[in-house]
Parts: structure tokens; C-alpha cells; sequence
């Protein structure tokens, strides 16, 4: 049974997250390295972010452990629970930079934002996987609809990252599961129509860093400052890196957020384009291995919470990797694995768990 | 739940898979191109870009040499002051940092955020924009208290210069403050908001005083925090000066002149070296040195007085009878004179239809030179001047330096005027009319002088006929700009003319008179206006101020060998005597201090 168990265990994906994971460490010892006149004072965040990934293992072992169908029936209460948690932020939420994110549990700043898209994610795979075939305009509004309560709280807290990324992951899971070309048409036309709409929801400075975005030079030292400066960061890498510890931009801190949103410039500036590109294979490698097991799961649900998945990571490192190379504006939105972050660390744990679990299973209901 | 799936149902969508591994691949490829033109395209464009970011050169300022007078008394000193600088890049919240610092320094809110808005073109985003020059310890104790809560606020100490004797000084040390955009484009040591020498000797020893900066390279981290120093380039103080200006006579001087308008000077007629020199009224140039608010502009520039005007430089005025001893040494030079030989004089002398008076109505009788210089007798220089002519006049006035800046060490030095044919010819289109040498000869008319140019040919009368440069620096050599054309027996004439006159009871210098020394005058009344009929019949005292003539007494005093002219020009003073003669006697008092009685045989 041991060895059985441990055979049914994916390593191979264990081992990229492994591998991502310490890599992540690593970097936010020196991203977080101060250089003084007395040497390098190094703030404890990788330490606290090995804390978080120890605390990550028991969670990830529940998430794999126990049977993922039993989610299924835990998706309507999750959702739930989700909303109430966002709803009270509004009302507990303890406020850090502006915006309502957090609740203070003693122990942990907890962000139900985190666990918005956990359960908006079961709660798809499992409207998704009772049917099959292209979706028309009534599921997809019926899902949409439901998942738009979570959502709309999570954007108004402020946390556009973390409200889109809802969204995107959702949005991800039906185009796994596939639209009829005439939904698929008309959404073609009528998002770019709501858009303006949307950009009337959204903060002030939301806006201005759409704005700096489309024009960057406009305002250099502006919003458009931390575009500028990660590529900066980034691209004095060349080809083979500063070396370890060696990153100016970073340790004299022009980079902005650097142990969590940015984190990716000081791992590119210090490994340079070679770094970089072992960094870039690893991720695609660990969506992959995500992919695989989407494609093998024994069944629907399973294959579209590994789908929710992938997508949930495959937004993040799209969103974060494009922010930090320049590519998309600045959204706060955290690289898995490598940005700093205690809920998010956790939650990428339980993820991966949960991508284990339907791994795991794949061979229980084996067809001849 | 059931096992009993259907069999299609356990597909996952094929089209979905591959969309994932389509995604994976799209994901690649992008950002490895993306990687490859940032890092290894542009690799060495972003490393230099990086390295310019973190290396920032800081100015170190040379102390302003400090300036002394004569005995040593410090005049300009350096003291810190607390400037509050805003970094935008480290502040979150522009407006309500103003708000705060309105509501902790009292200054007024609009006027801060006009600061902010003119400095922001000026000053980059991690240095420091200066909202307010000069903060009060209170102040600077609330903002520091603040600090931690208002990121992007820096008390930064600065050198502020300071005037101990702020209102001595003011017009020959005239002041420093910011560097105005002219200024800062015409001088390459010069960056926004350094401090400059705006007038005086300031501006004048500016290259002196300032020194060089020192640069220090630091590796910088973004908010501007100082990680290492790269390397440092010591500054070079600014050297200090010593003034030849005594402070005691100057404050003495300063003292006497109080409530007058006007200039003195005390010159040592060997040297040059000025002793005292004075515009009065003056201000405290301490009001300029950190930034002078509005109001307080105001009032010394609406100032009916002018505090503002430094007369030494700025003003020329008529010479009237003191003009005289150049018209002496004129006709002596030019041996159209003969000084025994006497003029009558009735107290008007007639000229075509006009009708030239005497100051003395019922005339001054056979006057010779000396006494035509003793008594100011203006016939007998009215005779003089016709027969001069106003050639030789304006050339020999030229050649004792009248007509033009005496070169003292002070900006925009004003010559004066000194009429020739031609120049009335160009400035008024006329023809010169003979008339016009009778005013000539007794100051009065185009003539314009300065009290400098007066020491200076009063100082060559004594020293030997040298024309010296008048100097402010103790450390200065003595500079002998020309010779006057006057030989020693000429200039001894007026000379023992001039003694006479403070010592003969009818002269009109009897108050310079000083026991044991050597002291010579002569007095000078200059008509600001002409006075109608009805206002000559009034009482000196209620003659309109602004009408009343300036009063001039110029002279000399010597003892043991040392020798100083002395130049007292009291505007609207009436009469020389009485309106400049107390000054030119304080001043004598104090270069010849008589030896008390029973000290010393």
C-alpha cells in the first residue's frame, strides 16, 4: 500500500514545485538583502517565507489526501463561506496601505480574497463538469452570474489583481470546457463594448496605472517609474547575471516591491538571461505537468479542477512575468512561488495538493 | 456519488488540452523573446542605465569665507540654517504633506504649493524641493517630530549668512541669497538653490567668499538613502576677508548720520583704505539672507527715505561750493590765476541781461583766492570760470578723476557727470552758452559728483598730487590711478586755503576744527531746486524737505603722518556747515583722539 501510495504520487510535478519553491527562497534572501555601508542586512523574509512553505505541507497533504470528490459536495457551502469572509472584511477587515484585505486572525493576516478563488475554482469545476459539450448563453450567464457576488466585493476592496484573477481563472475553465461559436462570437464583440463601463468602477489610481501603462514615458518617475525600473533591472542582467547577492537595482531598492511583486526582476538581474530562461522552463514545465494531469484525471470534475488550476497559476505567472518584462501594466498580482506572500503561499500549496489528489486517483477507476 | 459515469462524460475536452499545452508554448516563446531583447539585446544599455541610477553626486558646500573689519570684528559670519526639503518620490501624498507642514511651520498653504509647483520642473523627484528656506527651532522640532509619519521630508542644515553689524554694513557688504535663473545660467559653479552675492562686496568677492564645492559619489538606494560613499572630493573653503572699514568709526559715523540721507566717506589719503563709508539710511541686510518676504520688500523699497538706495555707488550729486577747489586748482594749473591778486566782489556780478549772485547779498568786498575759498566768495570764482571757460575746466576735472567710477570694489559704480560742449551738444541738442561756465565754476548746473571721486581728489591734494583707487580691503596695496596736474606749491594753496577755513572765524568750517591736528575743510551747498522768491523768504525749517539743498563738507585732518580725507554728503542738509559739519567733526574726534588731560606728556 506504501509503495503503491508513493507510486501514485506525482513526482515529477512535486519536483518542479520543489525545485520553484527554494529557487523562490533563495531569491528573496537576496531580494530582501539590504546592502548598508557595514555589509548586507538581509530582512527575514526568507525565512519567514520557509515557515509559510513548512506550513504549506500539511495543507497540501489534506488537499491531496482527502478524496477530491468529496468537493464536489463541499463547493456550494465553500462559496458561501467565501462570501460571507468577504462581506467581513468590509466590517473587521484590517486596513494596510488603503485597502480592506485583511482579516487579522492573531496568527496570520488572512486574505479571503486568497480563498475566493479557491472556492469560485471547485465551485466551477463543479457546475462545469455536469455536462458536456460547448456552453450556451444560459450556462455561461447562469455560472458567470453566481461568481460576479465574489468578485465585485473582492475588486471594491480595493484588490483589482485579485478580483480579475477570479474571473480570469473562471473564464479559463470555460474556454477549457468550450464555447458555441455564436456565444464565442458575441463575446468577441461585446467585451471590448463593456469595458468603458468597467473602467468607471475602478479606483483612481487603478486608472492611472492603466494609463501610465499605454504611455509609460509620459511620466517617468510616475507610475510609469516601476515599469521603467524593472526593465531596467531586469535587462542589466545580460546574459549570465550579476551573481548571487550582486543586484544593484535591487538592493538599492529602485525596484519597488521587490520581495513580492517584483521579485522576478532581482532573480533576472541576478542570473541573467540564462537564469532566467532555467526559471521560465521550470514554470512552463510545472503548467505542463498540471496539463497532464487535467488531460488523465478519471473524471470531469477532476480534470476541471486541474484545469482551474492551471489556469489559476498559468494567469499569475502570464500577469506577473508581463508586468516585470514590461509587457502589461503594474497590477499587484504575485509571481507562485517566488513573490513573498503567507496566504498565497499557502494557498499555491493546497493547490498543488489538490492537483496531486486527482494525479493521485486517475488510476482508481482505470477503464480496460 | 455514482461510478456509473457515461463513457463520453470521462473525456476531458480534447480541444481544451489543447488550449493548455497551446497556452504553455505561447507563454514560452513570448517571454523568451522578451528576456532576449531586454537582457542580451538591450543587456548593455539597461547595465549602464542601472549604473547611472544608483550613483548620485552630492555637492558638498565650501563654507563662504567669513569677512572682518579692519580690528578684527567678525561682519559676516556662517550659521546654520534648517531648510525644509520635500522628496516627491518618497511621499505618498503631496497635498496633505503640505497640509501638514502649513499647519506645523504657519506658512501660508497657497504659497506652498506655488513652492511645490515651480520647484517640480526643477528638481528631481529623490532630491530634496525646498519649501521654506529658514524654519525656526520650533519649527524644525515639530517637523522632526512628524517626520516618521510624513515620509519625504527632510530637514536639511544649510549655510545662512549672517551679519553681525547687519545694518552698518549693508551697502558695502551688500548680502547674499538664492541664485536667481540669470545668474545660475552665466556660472557653471553655481546649481538651484545655492546662494550668490546679490550686491556689495558679496557680489563683488563672489568667486573669493564662495570657495569650491567638494563632490561626494555615493551609491544610492531609491529613496535617496546613502549606502556607500564612492569617492568624495574635499571642498575648498571660501577665503576670508579682512575690510580696511574700522567699525567703531563706522558705527560712530552710522550714529551721526541717523535719521539723515546722504554719504560719508573716510579715506586714508596714502593708501586708499577706506575707513568708513556710508549710505544712510540703511537696512538690515540680515532680512535678505534667508529669503526676504514680500512685505518686508515692500517697505524698504516704498521707503521715502530709500534704505534700499546705496548712495555711494548709485548717487551723484551737484558739488556746489565745493566744486570750488577743483575750479581753484584748475585755474592755478592753467596760470590763469595769481593768488594774491584780489577780486571785488559786490554780491552779484552781471552777465548779458542775467544777474549772478552772491550767497552773501551784501558782496565779500577785494577777495583774494584764499579767501574766495574761505568765505566760498562765488564772484570771484564766477570771474574765474569766464575766463577758464569750460574746456579747461572739464579737461582738468577729468584729470582729477571727476566724470567717471573711482574703481572701489562695489557693483554699478556710478560716475557722475562732468559737462562738456559736446555733451550738451548731444544730450540737449544746444550749444554750450558762456552763462552756463559761471554755474559751472561754482558747482552748480550739469555738474555731478560723487563723494568717493571728492575724497579721492581731496586725499591727492594732501598725498602728493596721487590720484589713488579708493579700497575696501585691508590687504589691499595702495593703487595710484593718475597723478592730479597740480604741483606742490599749487596744491598747497588750497590746502592751507582749506586749513584756513576751519580755522579762521569767519570761515564756514569752524565746527571740523580738532585740537592737535591738521584739519582742513571746505563746505559745498547744492541746489536741489530752484527756489522761487517766496520760498527764500521762508525760515530754513519750513523750506519743503524735498527742496531743501544738500549740504556737502569735504575735508581733511593730519597728524603724526597719517592723513585722511573725509566726505560728509547730507541730502537735503541745508548748509554744509551745519548740516554735514557735526559729522565731519565726530569723524575727526575720532582719527585724532586728543590725549586726556594729565596722561602722558
Amino acid at each position: 500500500m506504501d509503495r503503491k501510495f508513493l507510486l501514485s504520487i506525482n513526482w515529477p510535478l512535486v519536483g518542479v514545485t520543489a525545485v520553484l519553491f527554494f529557487l523562490g527562497v533563495l531569491n528573496l534572501y537576496s531580494a530582501s538583502g539590504f546592502r548598508m555601508e557595514e555589509g548586507l542586512n538581509v530582512d527575514p523574509y526568507f525565512r519567514k517565507q520557509l515557515i509559510w512553505g513548512l506550513m504549506g505541507l500539511p495543507c497540501m497533504a489534506v488537499f491531496m489526501l482527502v478524496d477530491y470528490r468529496h468537493l464536489k459536495t463541499a463547493a456550494w457551502p465553500l462559496f458561501w463561506l467565501t462570501v460571507v469572509m468577504l462581506v467581513a472584511v468590509f466590517f473587521f477587515g484590517k486596513t494596510i496601505y488603503g485597502a480592506r484585505r485583511w482579516i487579522d486572525l492573531g496568527f496570520m493576516h488572512f486574505q479571503p480574497s486568497e480563498m475566493a478563488k479557491i472556492s469560485v475554482l471547485i465551485l466551477g469545476a463543479r457546475l462545469l463538469s455536469r455536462d458536456t459539450g460547448k456552453l450556451d448563453f444560459l450556462q455561461l450567464g447562469g455560472i458567470f452570474g453566481v461568481c460576479c457576488l465574489p468578485v465585485i466585493l473582492v475588486i471594491k476592496q480595493p484588490d483589482l489583481g485579485s478580483g480579475l484573477s477570479v474571473f480570469l481563472i473562471l473564464g479559463g475553465m470555460i474556454l477549457y470546457r468550450g464555447l458555441t461559436s455564436r456565444v464565442l462570437r458575441t463575446l468577441i464583440v461585446a467585451v471590448p463594448a463593456t469595458l468603458p463601463l468597467a473602467w468607471f468602477a475602478l479606483h483612481d489610481y487603478q486608472k492611472r496605472r492603466i494609463v501610465s501603462f499605454l504611455n509609460p514615458e509620459s511620466d517617468p518617475k510616475g507610475a510609469g517609474y516601476h515599469k521603467l525600473q524593472s526593465e531596467i533591472a531586469v535587462g542589466s542582467g545580460e546574459l549570465w547575471g550579476k551573481g548571487f547577492l550582486g543586484g544593484t537595482q535591487s538592493h538599492y531598492r529602485f525596484l519597488p516591491e521587490k520581495h513580492t511583486d517584483f521579485a522576478l526582476a532581482v532573480f533576472s538581474e541576478e542570473w541573467g538571461f540564462v537564469g532566467s530562461m532555467v526559471l521560465l522552463s521550470l514554470f512552463c514545465a510545472f503548467l505542463y505537468q498540471i496539463a497532464l494531469v487535467a488531460r488523465d484525471a478519471k473524471d470531469l470534475f477532476g480534470s476541471y479542477l486541474a484545469a482551474g488550476v492551471f489556469f489559476y497559476f498559468f494567469w499569475q505567472i502570464l500577469i506577473n512575468m508581463g508586468m516585470v518584462l514590461g509587457l502589461m501594466p503594474v497590477v499587484g498580482i504575485p509571481l507562485p512561488f517566488l513573490s513573498y506572500g503567507g496566504s498565497a503561499t499557502l494557498v499555491n500549496f493546497c493547490l498543488v495538493g489538490l492537483v496531486l489528489n486527482v494525479s493521485m486517483r486517475r488510476f482508481l477507476f482505470k477503464k480496460v | 456519488m455514482s461510478g456509473l459515469l457515461s463513457p463520453h462524460e470521462k473525456e476531458p475536452p480534447r480541444h481544451g488540452l489543447l488550449l493548455l499545452q497551446l497556452l504553455i508554448l505561447g507563454v514560452f516563446c513570448v517571454f523568451t523573446l522578451r528576456f532576449w531583447y531586454l537582457q542580451v539585446h538591450e543587456g548593455q544599455e539597461f547595465a549602464r542605465k542601472a549604473k547611472a541610477n544608483q550613483l548620485r553626486r552630492e555637492h558638498v558646500y565650501a563654507p563662504r569665507g567669513l569677512i572682518r573689519a579692519r580690528g578684527g570684528e567678525l561682519l559676516a559670519t556662517n550659521e546654520p540654517a534648517y531648510a525644509l526639503g520635500l522628496v516627491r518620490e518618497d511621499c505618498h501624498d503631496v497635498e496633505a504633506t503640505l497640509d501638514a507642514v502649513s499647519r506645523w511651520t504657519g506658512l501660508d498653504r497657497a504659497k506652498l504649493a506655488e513652492v511645490y509647483r515651480k520647484g517640480r520642473g526643477k528638481v528631481k523627484p529623490f532630491e530634496p524641493l525646498i519649501l521654506s528656506q529658514d524654519l525656526g527651532f520650533k519649527e524644525v522640532a515639530e517637523v522632526e517630530a512628524h517626520k516618521l509619519r510624513w515620509p519625504g521630508l527632510e530637514i536639511l542644515v544649510r549655510s545662512r549668512r549672517n551679519y553681525s553689524y547687519g545694518d552698518l554694513f549693508c551697502h558695502v557688504l551688500g548680502y547674499v541669497a538664492e541664485a536667481n535663473e540669470s545668474e545660475l545660467d552665466n556660472d557653471d559653479g553655481l546649481s538651484l538653490g545655492d546662494n550668490v552675492g546679490k550686491l556689495g562686496l558679496e557680489k563683488v568677492l563672489e568667486t573669493r567668499l564662495r570657495g569650491i564645492k567638494g563632490v561626494r559619489e555615493f551609491e544610492v538606494d531609491v529613496t535617496g538613502r546613502r549606502m556607500a560613499e564612492v569617492n568624495t572630493l574635499p571642498p575648498n573653503a571660501g577665503e576670508d576677508v579682512t575690510l580696511a572699514i574700522d567699525l567703531k568709526l563706522q558705527s560712530l559715523v552710522h550714529e551721526a548720520m541717523a535719521g539723515k540721507e546722504g554719504v560719508v566717506v573716510v579715506m586714508d589719503a596714502d593708501s586708499g583704505q577706506v575707513l568708513a563709508l556710508l549710505s544712510a539710511p540703511t537696512f538690515d541686510a540680515n532680512h535678505f539672507a534667508g529669503g526676504i518676504s514680500s512685505e518686508e520688500w515692500r517697505k524698504l523699497s516704498d521707503d521715502p527715505q530709500h534704505p534700499l538706495l546705496n548712495r555711494v555707488t548709485q548717487s551723484a550729486y551737484p558739488p556746489g561750493s565745493v566744486f570750488k577747489l577743483v575750479m581753484a586748482g584748475c585755474g592755478l594749473k592753467e596760470d590763469m590765476l595769481n593768488p594774491s591778486e584780489t577780486v571785488f566782489c559786490p554780491g552779484s556780478l552781471s552777465l548779458g541781461s542775467h544777474v549772478f549772485r552772491c550767497w552773501r547779498r551784501g558782496g565779500h568786498g577785494n577777495v583774494n583766492l584764499r579767501r574766495a575759498l574761505v568765505e566760498s566768495c562765488d564772484v570771484y570764482f564766477y570771474r574765474l570760470g569766464m575766463k577758464l571757460g569750460v574746456d579747461r575746466i572739464s579737461a582738468f576735472s577729468f584729470a582729477c578723476g571727476f566724470g567717471k567710477p573711482t574703481g572701489i570694489d562695489l557693483p554699478h559704480e556710478k560716475g557722475g557727470n562732468i559737462p562738456t560742449r559736446e555733451w550738451k551738444l548731444k544730450t540737449f541738442g544746444e550749444r554750450w552758452q558762456k552763462g552756463e561756465d559761471l554755474n559751472f565754476a561754482i558747482g552748480q548746473g550739469y555738474t555731478l559728483v560723487t563723494p568717493l571721486q571728492v575724497a579721492r581728489y581731496i586725499a591727492a591734494l594732501i598725498n602728493g598730487g596721487k590720484l589713488l583707487k579708493p579700497q575696501l580691503l585691508a590687504s589691499a596695496e595702495p593703487e595710484v590711478q593718475t597723478q592730479i596736474p597740480l604741483n606742490a606749491h599749487e596744491r598747497e594753496l588750497i590746502k592751507d586755503a582749506m586749513v584756513r577755513t576751519v580755522e579762521d572765524p569767519s570761515g564756514t568750517c569752524w565746527r571740523a576744527r580738532t585740537p592737535g591736528a591738521v584739519v582742513g575743510a571746505k563746505t559745498g551747498t547744492a541746489q536741489v531746486a530752484r527756489l522761487t522768491d517766496e520760498l527764500k523768504a521762508l525760515k530754513d525749517e519750513d523750506i519743503p524737505y524735498k527742496l531743501r539743498d544738500h549740504a556737502w563738507m569735504a575735508g581733511f585732518g593730519e597728524k603724526d603722518g597719517r592723513r585722511y580725507a573725509v566726505v560728509v554728503m547730507v541730502e537735503h542738509g541745508l548748509h554744509g556747515s551745519s548740516g554735514a559739519g557735526p559729522v565731519v567733526k565726530a569723524c575727526m574726534d575720532y582719527l585724532f583722539p586728543q590725549t586726556p588731560k594729565g596722561a602722558g606728556k
